[in-house]
This record gives C-alpha cells, structure tokens and sequence, in this order.
C-alpha cells in the first residue's frame, strides 16, 4: 500500500465529532437523524462490520420540545423482574429527574436491538445545557442541522422589530381598551388548597 | 356590519322621536373610511364634577399599517393577507389579545367565523408554549419556565388539529388501572 493510499484510509475512517442543538426540536424526530450518524450511515463506504461510526455531541438537552399534552401522556415502562415492582413514568417526571434521559432513550430506541446497539451509544455525548466538557469541544467540527425552526418568544424580542412589524388586525373603532386588573390578594387554587390541608 | 348599525341608529331616532328627544342627540355619523383608531375612557373630577369622556386614540402601530389588509369589504383581515399563519408567529397573533392575553371577540376583531376559531386557538397554543408570557394576568410569573409540573417544558403544537375532533376514547383495559399509567391523580 502506498503512502497515499494509506493516508486515504485514514482519512476515510477518521471519526468526525458532530454537533447536534437540541432546543425546540422533537427528541423522536432527532433520535432517528442522530443515529444516522452515529452509525455512519451516510458515508459511502458504510459497512455493518466496518467501524465508521461517528460521535455525536447533544446540547440544549433539557429544552427539548414534545408535541401537544404528550409530556403528560408518554410514558416510561420500567420492571425490575420483581413482582409488583413496574413502574410507569410520565416523560415530565423523568425529564425533571434526569434532563438527559428523555433524549437518550430516544435515540437509543431509534436503533435496532443488536449486539452492535451499546457500543453505537458510546459515540453519543449528551449534555443538559449549552455548555459542552472542555475535552470534547475542540474536537467538533461538523454542526447538524435542526429540525425544527427555534420559535422566538414575544417577550424576549427586541422593541424594534416588535415596532417594526406592520398592523395586521382591522380591529372595532369603538372597542375600549381595558386596563390590567390588580389582583392584590390574589392565591393560586392549589397554594389555597395546600394550606386548608395544613390547618386540618 | 354598517348597514346594520344605520338602521339601528334609524330605529333609535323612531324611538327617540317617540319619547321627544330630538333625534340629532341620537343619530352619530357612521363612516366607511380605515378604521385604526380605538377608544380610550379618561376619567377626570374637578371637585364635585366627575367628567368621562371616550377619547379616540390612534392604534399603537398605527404609523405602519398593512394596506392589505385593511379596507377589504366582505374579506376579513387576515383571509386579505392570504398568508398561513403559525401558532409561533406571535407578532400577529399579539394584536387580537387584550392585554392581559385574552382572545378578543368576534365582533371586535372582525375577522370571519373560520380565521376567529384558527387564531383563537392559535393564541391558547401560543400561551401553552410559553412564547407570549409577558401578555398575561398581572398575578402571572410570566416566565414560563417557573410553571408547575410538565408546564415548564417546551412543547409545540399541529395547526391541522384545529376544528377536528378528538379522535374516540380507546377500550379500557386492565392496565389502565395502574397509577402513573396516563398521568398522575
Ligand atoms: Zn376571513
């Protein structure tokens, strides 16, 4: 084998670190995308016996985003081979205990359950917030597209382009513009509930 | 809408003339020109004179408004557009809501039966995702990341969902009966 050529292997079967901003972006939908990575998939020479895997860095894990009420509705099964000891967790709930766990399992389930499945989520480094382990981050040098586009939130817009953007409601000439109520002694229900039990 | 209301001020005059008010009083000038004023009630008391008055006051955009959309007889503001809205596109849906967040009726906004309920449920989307939390109640946290329970987490919405019905309750099954299955009690 040539220098070259040699160089070429290399090359090809050098692994690539991706980056991967998971805010505001489905963890279903982007387990399946991440996993393509992580499994090489893309790369002409793919081979199932061939190790061309990449690493796939996840940030922003904790602000992910689930469609509609599924926060309440998808749950985790979970059975430690004792009897009675199933458990079913809302995504909420082990979303607030561990803020990586949703995303994990998500792209773990994306793939295939084979002897080849463990070693795949190796490559997969996963992080709650923006900031990235000071090892890892100067190895990445390939971003991966998002999804879904960030929505912008109303108050955290800059004035401008709040005054900038045109009006669009034909609103009544006569309707009067109410003004915000004060609520000074105002409690929320479950805050009221939870201190009548205390009385009790 | 406006032949409507000339016909009520006709009726009001007839009814005026009929208890002896002179009908002037009554009858107020209707006008078919670009309507981008609203009203504002100004309440002022000189010792023991308490003087309210409406005062017309100009939209808060109202140096840069969309020609399009307005003047359209028969179309409504936002089927004028022709444009799709999102329920992530909160700087239009901001200006149907009152202040404190709240969708404004029909007859206010003008819109048509159909674009009323799309965008009506767009806001409540919009709310739930957390993305117009400064237009809320004043005893709102207004971040939404301070919510309860799965309401701090982010979540987005289908606008294809909207005036569907909900698709038919599942047959119960013994699982079902398990805590934590569905949702916490
Ligand atoms: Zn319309």
């Amino acid at each position: 084998m040539s220098a070259v050529k040699r160089v070429q292997q290399w090359a090809s079967f050098a692994r690539v670190w991706h980056l991967f901003d998971a805010r505001w972006q489905n963890p279903f939908d982007s387990g399946v995308l991440i996993a393509k990575y992580l499994k090489g998939l893309y790369k002409p020479l793919y081979g199932a016996q061939s190790l061309c895997g990449d690493h796939v860095v996840v940030i922003n894990c904790r602000h992910v985003a689930l469609p509609g009420n599924e926060w309440r509705k998808r749950v985790y099964f979970h059975h430690a081979t004792y009897p009675g000891s199933q458990t079913w967790t809302p995504a909420w709930e082990m979303h607030t205990r561990n803020p990586v766990m949703v995303m994990k399992k998500a792209v773990y389930t994306s793939m295939h359950g084979n002897l080849q499945r463990r070693h795949t989520m190796m490559r997969l480094h996963l992080f709650a917030d923006e900031e990235i382990d000071p090892e890892i981050a100067p190895r990445i040098s390939n971003v991966i597209k998002q999804i879904r586009p960030v929505p912008e939130r109303l108050d955290l817009m800059p004035e401008e382009k709040v005054k900038s953007f045109p009006q669009i409601a034909d609103l009544d000439k006569d309707y009067v513009i109410p003004e915000l109520k004060e609520y000074p002694n105002w409690e929320s229900k479950f805050r009221k509930m939870k201190k009548e039990g205390k009385k009790k | 809408m406006f032949r409507n209301l000339q016909v009520l001020s006709q009726i009001g005059a007839f009814a005026a003339r009929k208890i002896g008010i002179f009908p002037s009083q009554i009858l107020r000038p209707f006008t078919l020109s670009s309507v981008n004023r609203l009203k504002e009630i100004h309440e002022k008391r000189e010792g023991n004179n308490l003087t309210i008055e409406g005062v017309y006051v100009d939209l808060p955009k109202s140096n840069v408004i969309l020609e399009k959309s307005f003047n359209n007889k028969g179309v409504c503001s936002i089927c004028a557009l022709g444009v799709e809205v999102k329920h992530t596109d909160v700087l239009i849906l901001s200006q149907f809501v009152r202040p404190d967040g709240l969708m404004l009726p029909r007859r206010i906004t003008g819109l048509c039966r159909k674009q009323q309920k799309r965008i009506g449920t767009m806001v409540t989307m919009a709310h739930k995702a957390g993305l117009m939390s400064n237009l809320n109640p004043t005893y709102s946290k207004k971040d939404p990341e301070k919510r309860g329970q799965w309401k701090k987490f982010k979540s987005y919405f289908d606008e294809s969902t909207i005036g569907k019905r909900k698709p038919p309750k599942p047959e119960w099954k013994w699982i079902w009966k398990k805590r934590n299955f569905y949702e916490k009690v």
